[in-house]
């Protein structure tokens, strides 16, 4: 079943790595560039984040998201490049116009921080199954009901989908145009949206009715089927990341 | 020992002027296996709901009378302590799907880990309720990747893992075809000779006569009969409400072949048979 979540089951060493040492990982790639002001810091982060990415064979799922983030890069790039306010040294000029060297730094920065939290949040969510990562943030004391939000949204829009489809297919055994011109189209609308939002409701109201018949508003301490991944590697990782935000604070306080 | 006992329940939903329930009272043992039949609009489900407390907490609405289950008082109970005693099973299996899990295995742990069960004690219970209604090998399937009738089955034994005392299912083959209601049936009469106290909402009579040990004729909110499936479906205004008996007692009234023990029609096919081969004699 198709569903609304690009996590790759590839199994590899990254994959048994507990969700919330990835989100500290988020939080480490994000802090660490950022306390530590210039590119080094900032490259040195977005390679491991590349080489972890490497190791999960993900590498190639990233590369359309660089590809859609380049689009905004590009531009600010550009913007900055011709209009940033320190602007004073020329780097070059194209046809006329001139890019400046501190503008263009500025946005190299920010390209920089950019792809590192795309990385950073791509590990995450492509080695991740959602509901481990929704699962293990309850453990950490997320509300049960705003977990359940999260992940039943991630497989209920594709059923709804599917509903839309096999309403669209209805209507139209039935001779309605849902094809052609926009008008067509905008005809078509109404009576197909109809009956999808009043199936939505129908079916919400007795999935809540099925969610109360399986205790779901029950106050009892909750028990999860899956073991928690208590490891030393697991542990490690989190204390590592801990104190490498808090060398990177110490450097700056030093410096 | 009495599991239920509803005296006087009247019950209308919001926004409408019929009662849904009108002076239904009644009581029932533990570990009887009750049928309730009536037209669509009787109360049936409403009924069901009544018993888990849904009716009124969820819906609100006006309520009247005083459903007892296992000695607590529906009306003061909340839906999750009821849980606790009461599984219901709904028509429709696919809006039963709780839709935060991957896979059928997990989906039968909802509940469980809503109750707050110890994790050891969680796996037998998902596996013996998977074994009675023969879902075993989905374990691993989405649970939206499953067919109508394999997707009722799960609906089932989700609630089944629960292990409740005392189990509502409403319509719960209405997706399976013959083979799969009968499977359906002999597992619920398996829980039922284990103690567990079954009602059940049918539209297959033969079924329920065969089935339940008492019978539940609801018409218009009302309660009309209350008694064994032969006492039930020999009545002579049965098409009154909307109810045909079972093929076989229907042959027999048409025969005029009655058990001559009782004076009623015979209910199965083996009681039919036999009544009909001493009437040839």
């Amino acid at each position: 079943m198709k569903a609304l979540s690009l996590y790759q089951d590839n199994g590899t060493l990254i994959h048994r790595v507990d969700p919330i040492s990835k989100l500290l990982y988020i939080a480490a790639a994000i802090f660490i560039p950022v306390v530590l002001t210039g590119f080094t810091a900032g490259l040195a982060m977005l390679g491991l984040s590349l080489m972890l990415l490497v190791l999960a064979r993900v590498l190639r799922k990233v590369v359309p998201l660089i590809g859609f983030s380049m689009l905004v890069l590009i531009s600010v790039v550009i913007i900055q490049g011709l209009f940033y306010a320190g602007n004073r040294q020329v780097m070059f000029a194209l046809g006329g116009v001139h890019f400046y060297r501190e503008g263009l730094l500025f946005s190299a920065a920010i390209c920089v921080r950019v792809l590192n939290i795309l990385c950073a949040f791509a590990l995450l969510v492509l080695t991740t199954r959602p509901s481990d990562l929704i699962e293990s943030l309850v453990r950490q004391g997320l509300s049960p009901h705003f977990g359940y939000v999260l992940s039943s949204v991630l497989q209920i829009i594709p059923q709804m989908t599917g509903t839309m489809e096999t309403i669209t297919d209805a209507q139209r055994s039935r001779g309605m145009e849902t094809e052609g011109s926009l008008m067509v189209r905008l005809r078509a609308f109404l009576p197909l949206i109809g009956p999808v939002v009043m199936n939505s409701l129908v079916s919400t109201r007795e999935r809540s009715l099925a969610l109360e018949v399986r205790a779901f508003s029950s106050r009892a301490q909750k028990t999860f089927l899956n073991e928690e991944r208590v490891s030393t590697s697991n542990r490690v990782i989190k204390i590592v990341l801990l104190a490498a935000m808090a060398a990177a604070v110490a450097w700056r306080v030093v410096s | 020992m009495k599991k239920i006992v509803v005296e006087g329940l009247k019950y209308r939903y919001p926004l409408t002027a019929e009662l849904a329930l009108n002076d239904v009272s009644f009581e029932i043992e533990k570990g009887e296996f009750i049928g309730i039949i009536g037209r669509n609009l009787a109360g049936k489900s409403t009924l069901c709901q009544a018993l888990m407390g849904l009716v009124p907490h969820f819906y609100k609405g006006a309520y009247g009378g005083s459903v007892t289950v296992d000695g607590l008082n529906v009306a003061q109970t909340e839906i999750c302590e009821l849980a606790r005693k009461v599984g219901l099973v709904f028509q429709n299996p696919f809006t039963q799907v709780s839709g935060s899990k991957m896979t059928v295995y997990e989906e039968l742990a909802f509940g469980l880990e809503n109750l707050g069960v110890p994790r050891a004690e969680m796996m037998p219970r998902i596996e013996s309720a998977m074994a009675l209604l023969g879902i075993e090998r989905f374990g691993k399937r989405n649970p939206f990747d499953l067919s109508g009738g394999q997707m009722q089955r799960m609906a089932i034994a989700s609630v089944i893992a629960m292990a409740p005392d005392i189990i509502v299912l409403d319509e719960p083959t209405s997706q399976l075809d013959p083979q799969g209601s009968e499977e359906v049936f002999q597992a619920i009469q398996a829980l039922s000779r284990q103690g567990m106290t079954v009602i059940m909402v049918e539209h297959k009579m033969e079924k329920i006569a065969r089935y339940s040990d008492r019978v539940m004729l609801l018409d218009h909110g009302r309660l009309v009969d209350f008694d064994t499936p032969e006492r039930v479906f020999s009545r002579d205004d049965l098409a009154q409400y909307g109810i045909a008996a079972p093929i076989f007692a229907r042959i027999c009234q048409g025969l005029g072949i009655r058990t001559p023990q009782t004076g009623l029609y015979p209910m199965t096919l083996d009681d039919a048979y036999d009544q009909v081969v001493n009437w040839h004699e």
